[in-house]
This record gives C-alpha cells, sequence and structure tokens, in this order.
C-alpha cells in the first residue's frame, strides 16, 4: 500500500513542459493561492460562527447574552457561567450527568458494535432461507418514524418495570436494532472478495472463526464508523432519555442542558451555553482521535482488488 | 451454533414469559393503600421548572416527609417542553405519576380523558380558596386541579427609563386613547432609541380581557367561540396607528432579539403580561427596579381583570395512594410554611392560611401588593380552556406578527384566524 501511495508526490515536474511557468506563474500563482485561501477561510469562518459565538457566550453574564446585545465578547468577562454550571442542577452533580452521559454512550458503541456486526455477517455471508425477505424487514424498519413506536415501546417496557432504568436505552443496541448500522456493514461486507472466506473454508475455518479472524479485522473502517456515529447519536439523544428516565440522578447531559432554561420562571442562558461548551468536548475528543480512521477507511477502500 | 429450532423454542419462552411479567405487573394493584412510619407508601411527584425550583421543591418534600412519617415521597423533574411530551406517553402507556404540577392550558384535555383524579372524592381543605379560583380547576362538576397560586394581567414599567425620558409614571387608571398616547410619547421622546411596547393586540390574554371589559365570552359553555369576526377587527384595529411607529416595536426587532422579549432585552419602556414574570425580567433587563399597573380599560369600574392559577396540583386517576396523595396535594397549597419556601416563584399562593403564613420582601412584595390592589376588580376566574387551546393561543400570535410584517390586513388576519380556531374547535369536538 505504501508504495503505491508515494508516485502522487512527485507530480509537478510532469506538467511543467506545457506553458513557460517563469514568466507568468510568481505573481498569478500568488494571487489564486490567496484567494483561494480567503475564500476558504470566509467559508470556514461563516460555518463556524455560531460555534464560535457560543463560546464566547459562555463567558459573559447572563443579561449580555442574546437579546440587544450583538457584541461578541463582553468586557464583564468571567468564568462564573462554568462555575453555576458545575455546580449542577437540584443537587445532582454536573459530573454525574457527564458520567450517565458516557455510560450511556459507551453502551451504545458496544451494542451496536458487537450486534450490528454479527447480524451484518449473517446477512452478507450466509444463506439462510428468508433471508431477503428479513433483510427487507430490516430495511423497512429504516422506514419507520420513530414517534411511530414510542407509545407501544413504552408500554412494554413499562409493563416489564424497566421505566426508570438504561434498559431500554441501551437493549436495541445490543438487539441489533439500529438498522442503518447493519445496513451499512452488510454493505461493507459485501464488498470484500469472497475468495477470502473461501479461503479459509477450505482450511477448515467455521463461520465463528472466519467472522472473528477474518471479517473483522478487515471491517475496521466501518467499525469505526459506527462507533462515532452511534456515540454522537447517543450523547444528543433528547427523547430516549426523556420518556424513559425519572430519576434525575440518572439524567443524561442533553436533559440537564433544559434545565437551565425554564420559559415559566427565570432563564440561566449562561451556565446553559457554559454547560454546552462542556458538553461538546467529549464528542470532539472522540471524533479527533478516531476521525483519521474514516479518512484511512476511504482510501483502503479504493485501493482493494 | 445455535440450531433453529431451539432459537425458535428460545423466543417462544420469551415472549410467554414477557406475557406473565405484564400480568403480575397489573395484578398487585389491589394492595398498599396506606402506610405506616415502619413502612413507609412511596408516592411519585414530579413538577417542570428549574433548578431553583428543584431546590426549593426538594426543601418541600423534606418538610412533608418529616410531618408524615407514613409517606415517602419520590421527586422528579424536568423542562416544560419535555414535561407535556412526558406525560402524554405516559398517559397513552398508563404510566401517569400520582401527582403532578399541572398547567392549566392542559387541564381539559387530560380530565377528560380520565387520566386525572377527581379531587373532590378526596381530602383536601379548600376553605382558604377564593371561591371565584376553585371553578378554574374544575371541569363539568368534577375538581380535577387545585391551584397552587395565582397571577394576574399587568402592565410592567420600567420607571427609570421613564424617568430619562422625562415622562411621568401612569397613575394606574388608564384608557386605552391614553394608553396608546403613552407609548407613542415613549417613542417619540426616546426619538425611536426605546419604543413604547410590544403591540399588545398580539397577546391572547390581553384580547380576553378586552372582551371581559365588553362584557363577551371568549368561549361560551359548548366550547365555541363567543365573540365574532367585527369584535377581533376592532381589537385589532385599536393599535392600527401605532404599527411601524415607535410606539411598538417592529415585529424583525422581536424576532432578533428572541428568546428574550424586547422589554427584557431594554428596548421598549413597557411590556403586557403576567405579573410572575418578574423575576425573569429582572433577571434579564439588569434593572435596578420594574413596576406593575393594572391593564387599560375604557370602563373605568370593569378593569376585565381576573386571577389564574399559575399552576395547579393534580393527582393521577390511577394512582394506588389516593390518600397520601391528597395529603401531599394539601400540604403544597395550604402549608404556611410551604409558602415561606416557593415566596411567589410559584406566583402568589392561592391559599389564605398560606399567604398569610408568608413574609414576602422586594419582589415578591411587589407582585403581592399588585394583586390585592387590584382585588375589588376581580371577576371569576375562566373555566379551564378548551382543548387545543395552546394551538390557538399561538396562532393568535403568529397572525398578529404577520399583521405587524405588513403580510396581512385586518380583515385578512381576522379571517385567518377564524379558520384555523374553527377548524380546531371542530377537530376537537
Amino acid at each position: 500500500m505504501t508504495t503505491m501511495a508515494t508516485p502522487t508526490q512527485s507530480a509537478p515536474d510532469a506538467s511543467a513542459p506545457v506553458y513557460n511557468p517563469k514568466s507568468e506563474s510568481a505573481g498569478a500563482k500568488r494571487a489564486k493561492s490567496l484567494a483561494f485561501h480567503a475564500v476558504a477561510l470566509l467559508l470556514t469562518a461563516v460555518v463556524l460562527y455560531p460555534g464560535l459565538w457560543m463560546i464566547a457566550s459562555s463567558f459573559k453574564p447572563n443579561s449580555e447574552i442574546g437579546g440587544a446585545n450583538t457584541s461578541l465578547w463582553s468586557s464583564n468577562f468571567s468564568f462564573d457561567n462554568f462555575v453555576t454550571a458545575m455546580d449542577g442542577i437540584g443537587g445532582v452533580s454536573t459530573l454525574q450527568f457527564f458520567t450517565n452521559s458516557l455510560v450511556l454512550a459507551l453502551g451504545a458503541v458496544v451494542g451496536t458494535i458487537l450486534s450490528a456486526s454479527v447480524s451484518a455477517y449473517a446477512f452478507a455471508r450466509i444463506k439462510f432461507p428468508g433471508r431477503g425477505i428479513f433483510f427487507g424487514m430490516m430495511i423497512a424498519t429504516l422506514l419507520l418514524p420513530f414517534h411511530v413506536v414510542i407509545i407501544p415501546q413504552y408500554i412494554i417496557f413499562q409493563q416489564l418495570g424497566l421505566v426508570d432504568t438504561y434498559i431500554p436505552l441501551l437493549i436495541g443496541k445490543f438487539l441489533a436494532a439500529d438498522a442503518f448500522f447493519v445496513f451499512l456493514m452488510v454493505q461493507f461486507m459485501r464488498n470484500l472478495p469472497a475468495e477470502l472466506d473461501e479461503a479459509a473454508r477450505i482450511d477448515g475455518a467455521g463461520h465463528v472463526r472466519i467472522f472473528t479472524s477474518i471479517m473483522l479485522p478487515l471491517m475496521k473502517p466501518a467499525l469505526i464508523s459506527t462507533s462515532i456515529f452511534s456515540f454522537i447519536w447517543s450523547w444528543n439523544d433528547f427523547l430516549g432519555p426523556l420518556l424513559y428516565l425519572n430519576t434525575p440522578e440518572k439524567y443524561p447531559l442533553p436533559l440537564a442542558l433544559r434545565l437551565f432554561v425554564d420559559q415559566t420562571q427565570s432563564s440561566d442562558y449562561g451556565a446553559m451555553i457554559a454547560m454546552s461548551v462542556l458538553a461538546l468536548l467529549p464528542v470532539l475528543i472522540f471524533f479527533l482521535i478516531f476521525q483519521r480512521y474514516i479518512v484511512e477507511g476511504v482510501s483502503t477502500q479504493g485501493l482493494k482488488g | 451454533m445455535i440450531n433453529r429450532r431451539h432459537f425458535l423454542t428460545t423466543v417462544a419462552v420469551g415472549t410467554a414469559s414477557a406475557g406473565v411479567l405484564a400480568a403480575c405487573g397489573t395484578g398487585s394493584s389491589t394492595s398498599g393503600q396506606t402506610g405506616s412510619a415502619e413502612n413507609p407508601v412511596t408516592i411519585n411527584y414530579t413538577w417542570w421548572g428549574n433548578d431553583d425550583r428543584a431546590e426549593r421543591t426538594r426543601k418541600a418534600i423534606a418538610l412533608f416527609e418529616e410531618k408524615n412519617p407514613d409517606i415517602k415521597v419520590n421527586g422528579n423533574f424536568t423542562d416544560f417542553a419535555g414535561y407535556w411530551q412526558k406525560r402524554a406517553t405516559e398517559a397513552a402507556g398508563g404510566g401517569l405519576p400520582d401527582v403532578m404540577q399541572w398547567d392549566l392550558s392542559y387541564l381539559r384535555d387530560y380530565g377528560q380523558r380520565n387520566q386525572l383524579l377527581d379531587l373532590s372524592t378526596v381530602n383536601i381543605n379548600t376553605d382558604a380558596f377564593e371561591k371565584s379560583l376553585l371553578p378554574s380547576g374544575q371541569i363539568k362538576g368534577k375538581t380535577y386541579g387545585i391551584p397552587t397560586s395565582t397571577n394576574a394581567f399587568a402592565v410592567y414599567y420600567d420607571p427609570a427609563k421613564l424617568a430619562s425620558l422625562g415622562i411621568a409614571e401612569p397613575d394606574g387608571s388608564w384608557t386605552y386613547k391614553e394608553f396608546n398616547e403613552f407609548l407613542t410619547e415613549v417613542g417619540t421622546k426616546s426619538n425611536g432609541a426605546i419604543f413604547g411596547g410590544t403591540d399588545y393586540t398580539g397577546v391572547w390574554w390581553m384580547f380576553n380581557i378586552w372582551l371581559r371589559q365588553n362584557n363577551i365570552q371568549a368561549f361560551t359553555e359548548d366550547g365555541k367561540l363567543g365573540f365574532t369576526k367585527d369584535d377581533l377587527k376592532k381589537w385589532w384595529n385599536l393599535t392600527a396607528d401605532l404599527r411601524g411607529t415607535g410606539a411598538i416595536v417592529s415585529e424583525e426587532r422581536v424576532t432578533q432579539l428572541a428568546p428574550k422579549s424586547p422589554f427584557g432585552s431594554n428596548v421598549t419602556a413597557t411590556e403586557v403580561t403576567w405579573d410572575n414574570f418578574m423575576a425573569g425580567y429582572l433577571a434579564d433587563s439588569g434593572a435596578k427596579e420594574l413596576k406593575l399597573a393594572p391593564v387599560p380599560s375604557d370602563d373605568p369600574d370593569n378593569l376585565g381583570l381576573f386571577l389564574k392559577p399559575s399552576m395547579l396540583m393534580v393527582a393521577s386517576a390511577k394512582t394506588k395512594f389516593k390518600d397520601a396523595a391528597a395529603r401531599f396535594i394539601d400540604f403544597m397549597v395550604n402549608d404556611p410554611e410551604v409558602g415561606q419556601i416557593f415566596k411567589t416563584s410559584r406566583g402568589v399562593p392561592a391559599s389564605k392560611t398560606q399567604r398569610d403564613g408568608t413574609t414576602f420582601e422586594g419582589t415578591d412584595k411587589l407582585v403581592v401588593d399588585y394583586e390585592k390592589s387590584i382585588e375589588k376588580y376581580l371577576k371569576d376566574a375562566p373555566e379551564p380552556p378548551i382543548v387545543g387551546f395552546g394551538t390557538l393561543e399561538a396562532s393568535f400570535k403568529r397572525i398578529a406578527s404577520d399583521l405587524n410584517y405588513g403580510k396581512l390586513d385586518i380583515n385578512g388576519a381576522t379571517d385567518a384566524w377564524f379558520k384555523e380556531a374553527e377548524d380546531l374547535i371542530k377537530q376537537n369536538a
């Protein structure tokens, strides 16, 4: 793989003879590059402005956030909002909310990876009767809006006495209920050469062996994208925890964030924004660590064959 | 490897046991009606609100448990919007908490569907309540909600802003013409730096009050509209000359300032709304002092004002602990020490016992004094609003803002709102 990547780097010399670079390039090239960077920076600034606004506002006093105050920075710079945010809500510390979110998100990642990869292997590699129908049904669940199943689901968990536990939020992840991820992995596996597992079968490997020793290592990019998405989705999920959790001690961050803003009383926008900044950090870190694997995944895909 | 037949049996057994478990869940509902100090019963209480309310409620619960060792209260809370999503799901699933904090606009909806307990069948003392207030928690002779506290409509103003413009503070009695002139004066004297106020004709409750001033009912007994298109046109015409001038802040500006109100952002000198928003406005605007004046009226003896329950206490119809729930509600609405804990953060305490047992200072005192000052004008509180009232109120606001944007004229706006209102009433009939 490394040998294939090197030739692209010596490209500039090859295109030289087409026109005379000496007379024209220096100024024009520079202007072109400047213009490109200026536009790119401008677009980045537009896209990142809400984030910048959020970070800047987290250092402002509550009365200067929003409303008629349009300046980005306040002269009353302070960390008070972060102090209030870390104090927690109604006797529950903010650290507790973070821990809850983390437990839910990591549970979701582990559950999804385990269940979706096994199900995907079955769909992609095992010819069992009714495979087409089951696959179709799984895809059909993608078309079913979450809101349609909320109430039947709630009734089931309520009757089983599982409300106010994390089980309703996590059990689906361990049972491959997220059809999107199963589908993603099925498509990925179908692209892997069938000769690999045929060879393994000739060597005497069963499905378990083929799955663990051949498929899983090759599926690393798909597993990584799945982890990133399921982490972020679980981290941001509001409705699920809202419906299934009752005790504030079990609330994850998105529920806690809303508690700073109350239309019927005074709203502490400052503390809410400060907490949003803090809530953003783990997702950002998780993404920064794993994003290079996504890029790697795309490049290995391109080199297959 | 799992073989297929084995797998199917496992699934079948799993499904059957789920059924058995479900049966157990419903089977145990007859036991455990009352508790004792050694073996207390636990009731669930849920409310919406912020950190501050959570803290106060925790104190109140601790006090209740100390006085009633045979009952434990398990308190939970969420924000206002999420609160109703959660209640809707729970109601469908049959799992509403035993005792809940409630909002007037949802009372009829849940009451009519028999989700709430008729509180007249249990023992709650309502002797200390204004007789005119209790009907707002009743539907067709059944009491579904007990008001914890009240709020009333008022005109907020910022005395410091008026003083800086050299405008005299309102004396507490004004006609609509005088009120309009006052708004215009603020706009002209400040040269557009401060607007008079937001367009008060866009506020449903202000319209409701104006109807009452003219002895018209907003809704009839059978849940139809009690006023005509001409009434609404007359109402929206009241500020026709003020729209687009310094008297009324433009709709573009209001949208820019959201989620804060123009008054909280120091862009206007007045705002017409409920008197329990005081603490929020003080925090948002950073003003030292805000004052309250009664709403304008062309009939000085009929201000159309009333006390509205700012929130109510209700119990689930399916609660296993009716007696415990009733004792907790009684404690929360009547106990003077609970009043001392909440002050006016829920509104002014509705029960006289609780109100008299509470000392009010600062802002709290302003709000309480205001409600005392309008006492002689107060009429019966309105019945619980019709089902879907929230949608009607929102569309009233939206159509009035289209009026301010100039997207609709008054005739168009009136037709648009009546069409939406009539469709909605038909749907829910």
